[in-house]
């Protein structure tokens, strides 16, 4: 089941749809659990009755034995709410070769939603922004809303710059519940910005996950000779030799992710960089974690 | 300069790959985009600006390969000035041969060189040399006009035979010690009869340039010449026709029929004439007889007359020495009485009655004196009376010559008396069924000397041994072997004289050589060569060698010996007169010589007579020796003095050396740029 999992694989398949349920499925399959029962059918916890709870929930057959009151809690019940911030700057467009950074955020949101909705039961929403806010679906559990988020990733096409600081702050208007919210973006700007923007998240309660969507060719570039590279969000251009790619640009890069992670951590997010050429379960199960983690 | 191949040149567009690879091809770079500049920095361009510089660098060794690809195959060479050749050793070579004494060869020859020798550059070594019958270097290799000009005029043409062989072999010689260029100029008449019959002989190394000045140019003169003198050298009785007779075989080289008169001259008078017809570029004997002439030595010319176009080769010389018939004492053991039969036989046939043999055994030889006889054969006399072999001693110490024959005695005396070795074996062929043959025979050796030996070896094929001793031959020269390997005649010297050894008896019992005409032969050579008269008297070829003394006895520690050449002068010095061993005649005429055991001589020397031909070798084949085949006629001297003032030099080996270095630069230069490249991957 691991080649479901593929991005190469992935990337002959369409549909949103399916390839989030081959994704999830292939995924689950891996954790040697039955998807037939999932999560939400898992015993969790007994709770002491109190007034204003759904007497359908006690359990009767406790009560004959000790007289006492308890309410029975599953998994399935502790619902959770995610939200998917998806960069679709220009930069996510770049490519050196299938899937697009775009199309690998979109595997990655899509796969999401589906194991969110599908499996957990979770209330899911999405985000779409460059340096406005494109799109917004409200977190939902309503019927539909699998497909409402689909079509949403199937319209986010990279256009315009990136910036943080607006969408961010535009979209702390919209969360009035906590849960979990996932950022995806390739984050060629500077820690502290995207850190600053992203924080205020983590102070509504939220669980914070930066996904670091890089090109393996962005991480360790191979130039064979001098090259013209032109900037896909500026147009702007430069001429770059293969000893500066090899040697200043690795470490720039290397420092700025680093750099990303720990002040990521330090501001109680969690960060995870993914590579294009990675399987998708990396992200899948950082999800399941932090779902657990808030339980 | 210029190109040998300027076609090639046109390769020189190939600089466009270059050009097109590092300018052209570099700014038709396709943009590449990338997800952000972010990490890009302006420092990238000015590492570029370096890398550039790095490729201009790369741009230019390529740009440099091709066009020493192209250089090398148009194969450029340089003019090179006559500045330039003051490297070039400078040969002059003067051919001072007889046959340049021939009109006015030699001065023309001498004044070629003169000439070459102003034209040359003043810093230009030259070494003079000049060929007679050998090379004679008159001067080291310098650049004094004044004393190469000295050396070039003291030249003059001397009796030698001019041999381009051994100028070959000289040059081959002064080539490994001289490694840079040279030049030889050859002046000479370029005679037919100089060439070796092996061109490979007078071939020069690659550093050496020929060019030939030949002083001869047309026909040859047509010449008549006394070519040979066959005459007695001793003579002991006048009155036999069989001895006392001159011929002489009068040729003409290129020379039409014609009646000669022809002399015999006996110290300066003419006692006999005859006229002969030669034929036309033929051969005619002459025979005067007898030969009446006074005691002692006698100095004999026979003389063409009438002048030719050489007449330094008129007449040859000869001498012959008049004396009684030389006693020659023969030992033989008292029960041999056939040694002497044969040997005797054959002496008195062979040497025509120069010499009487006086037999005796080895008992009757108690009282003799060794020294009155002109050589003594010891026949098996292996048993002498002590007093005898003393005296022999010591008288072949002083010069004395003897001949041993070993006999079946030897076998069983171990000891032989003044051969310093015992006898290791003795091999008794008959006993075991067989014989042995004559295998290796040694032709030079005076006793078995032939000039053209016959297939049967030269006569000693058929000879049968049944019986032979064997001698230990260290110290010893071995003239002749058995098919075996068993020495059979071995020579040594001891003191001034000889002791010549026959392992084989001289009767029909240990070989059956006595029954065989070679056996005359044999001791007719062996008679004279043991008693000296050989060389007392007769005729010699210029630039052959005389035996001072022994070479056994310490120089000077019998005495000095005088030389007296044709001019009458002594060419050697005192202190020459007590060490030299031997002495070269270069002269033609009369050399009296006295030998350092007292003996007097006297010698007619003649040139060698392949000098009379004149003619001059064919103009193909002066081409082919100098290697420029391709020239029809040789060189002029205007046409030689550019040729030397300007000289084409190829520049190919310089620009295939250049390439390799410019190959490797561009190789390691590239080698590091693409190791990046594979870095990176």
């Amino acid at each position: 089941m691991q080649r479901f999992l593929d991005p190469n694989v992935l990337a002959g398949i369409s549909s949103l749809d399916l390839l989030a349920k081959t994704v999830v499925d292939g995924f689950v399959a891996g954790l040697h659990r039955s998807p037939d029962f999932g999560f939400s059918q898992e015993f969790a916890e007994y709770r002491p009755y109190v007034p204003g709870d759904d007497l359908r929930h006690v359990d009767w057959n406790l009560f004959a034995r000790t007289e006492r009151c308890y309410l029975k809690r599953y998994r399935g019940e502790t619902n959770s709410q995610l939200t998917v911030l998806l960069d679709a700057s220009n930069s996510m467009q770049y490519t050196s070769g299938p899937p697009t950074k775009m199309d690998y955020a979109r595997y990655i949101a899509a796969s999401l939603f589906y194991l969110a909705i599908h499996n957990q039961r979770d209330a899911a929403g999405l985000i779409v922004f460059d340096n406005e806010v494109r799109e917004y679906i409200r977190p939902s559990t309503r019927p539909g809303q699998l497909a409402r988020l689909f079509a949403g990733l199937e319209r986010a096409e990279p256009q315009a710059l990136t910036d943080f600081a607006k969408p961010l702050k535009h979209f702390q208007n919209f969360l009035h519940r906590r849960g979990i919210v996932i950022l995806i973006s390739d984050f060629y700007e500077e820690p502290e910005t995207i850190v600053r923007a992203s924080a205020p998240l983590r102070f509504h309660g939220n669980e914070v996950v930066l996904f670091h969507i890089l090109d393996p060719q962005e991480v360790r570039p191979v130039l064979r000779g001098s090259a013209l590279l032109v900037d896909l969000e500026t147009d702007r251009r430069i001429e770059v030799i293969p000893e500066y790619a090899k040697t200043t640009y690795r470490t720039r890069i290397d420092a700025h992710i680093e750099q990303l992670r720990s002040r990521a951590q330090t501001a109680g997010m969690d960060y995870q960089l993914l590579l294009t050429s990675q399987p998708l379960d990396t992200a899948l199960r950082e999800y399941l974690s932090l779902r657990q983690a808030g339980n | 300069m210029g190109f040998l191949a300027p076609w090639f040149l046109a390769g020189l567009v190939a600089l466009g790959v270059p050009v097109f690879v590092h300018l052209l091809r570099r700014h038709r770079a396709t943009p590449r985009p990338v997800s952000s500049l972010m990490f890009f920095e302006r420092g990238a361009q000015s590492s570029t600006r370096h890398r550039r510089l790095r490729y201009l660098l790369l741009f230019a060794l390529r740009c440099a390969l091709v066009l020493l690809v192209v250089l090398a195959f148009a194969n450029p060479f340089v003019k090179r000035t006559a500045a330039e050749l003051n490297s070039r050793l400078l040969l002059m070579v003067l051919d001072t041969s007889f046959s340049m004494r021939a009109g006015t060869r030699f001065a023309d020859a001498k004044q070629q060189a003169l000439r070459l020798l102003a034209r040359k550059p003043a810093a230009q070594k030259v070494e003079i040399m000049g060929l007679g019958g050998q090379l004679d270097v008159r001067t080291q290799a310098i650049n004094d006009d004044t004393q190469l000009r000295a050396a070039l005029e003291s030249l003059e043409p001397g009796d030698g035979h001019a041999n381009f062989g051994e100028l070959g072999h000289a040059i081959r010689s002064l080539a490994e010690t001289v490694r840079g260029p040279m030049e030889l100029h050859l002046f000479s008449d370029m005679q037919r009869t100089a060439m070796p019959a092996n061109l490979a002989d007078a071939v020069l190394p690659n550093n050496v340039e020929l060019v030939l000045h030949p002083v001869a140019n047309g026909a040859a003169p047509g010449n008549w010449t006394v070519e040979s003198v066959e005459a007695p050298t001793v003579l002991s009785e006048p009155k036999d026709p069989r001895q006392s007779r001159v011929r002489a075989v009068v040729a003409g080289f290129g020379t039409p029929s014609a009646t000669k008169t022809v002399s015999l001259l006996v110290n300066g008078k003419t006692i006999a004439t005859r006229q002969v017809n030669v034929p036309a570029s033929g051969r005619v004997t002459v025979e005067f007889a007898p030969l009446d002439v006074g005691y002692g030595f006698n100095r004999c010319e026979v003389q063409i007359e009438g002048r030719d176009a050489f007449p330094a080769d008129d007449a040859s010389f000869f001498a012959v020495r008049r004396s009684d018939p030389e006693r020659v004492l023969f030992v033989h053991p008292a029960d041999d009485t056939r040694s002497a039969l044969y040997f005797g036989s054959a002496l008195s046939a062979g040497t025509k009655g120069s010499f009487v043999l006086q037999s005796v055994t080895a008992e009757q030889a108690r009282d003799l004196d060794p020294s009155k006889y002109a050589f003594v054969v010891l026949s098996d006399a292996v048993m002498l009376p002590p007093i005898f072999e003393r005296t022999l001693r010591q008288d072949v110490a002083r010069g004395g010559r003897v001949l041993i024959a070993l006999g079946t005695a030897a076998a069983h005396h171990a000891r032989i008396p003044l051969w310093d070795s015992e006898v290791k074996d003795a091999r008794d062929y008959a006993r075991a069924g067989g014989t042995a043959t004559v295998g290796q025979v040694d032709f030079s050796y005076p006793a078995l000397e032939q000039a053209q030996p016959g297939r049967d070896n030269g006569g000693w094929a058929e000879v049968k041994i049944f019986y032979a001793a064997v001698l230990e031959e260290a110290g010893a020269r071995v003239a002749a072997r058995l098919a075996d390997g068993t020495p059979l005649l071995l020579d040594k010297q001891v003191g001034e004289g000889d002791v010549v050894l026959l392992a084989s008896g001289l009767e029909n019992l240990t070989n059956d050589l006595p029954l065989h005409p070679i056996f005359v032969v044999f001791v007719d050579r062996t008679a004279r060569y043991l008693s000296g008269s050989e060389r007392l008297s007769g005729s010699q070829v210029v630039d052959s060698f005389v035996q001072l003394r022994g070479v056994a006895e310490p120089a000077g520690a019998v005495g000095s010996v005088e030389v007296t050449d044709p001019q009458g002068h002594r060419p050697l010095s005192l202190s020459e007169a007590r060490t030299r061993e031997s002495f070269r005649l270069e002269r033609a005429g009369f050399y009296q010589i006295r030998f350092a055991n007292g003996r007097d001589a006297v010698i007619g020397v003649n040139p060698d007579r392949r000098e009379s031909d004149l003619a001059a070798m064919a103009q193909e084949m002066q081409n082919l020796w100098s290697g420029s085949s391709g020239s029809g006629a040789p060189h002029s001297a205007g046409a030689e003095a550019a040729r030397v003032k300007s000289r084409s030099s190829s520049l190919w080996w310089y620009v295939m050396l250049l390439l390799l270095v410019v190959a490797l630069a561009e190789a390691a230069l590239a080698s590091g740029y693409l190791g990046t490249q594979r870095e990176e991957a």
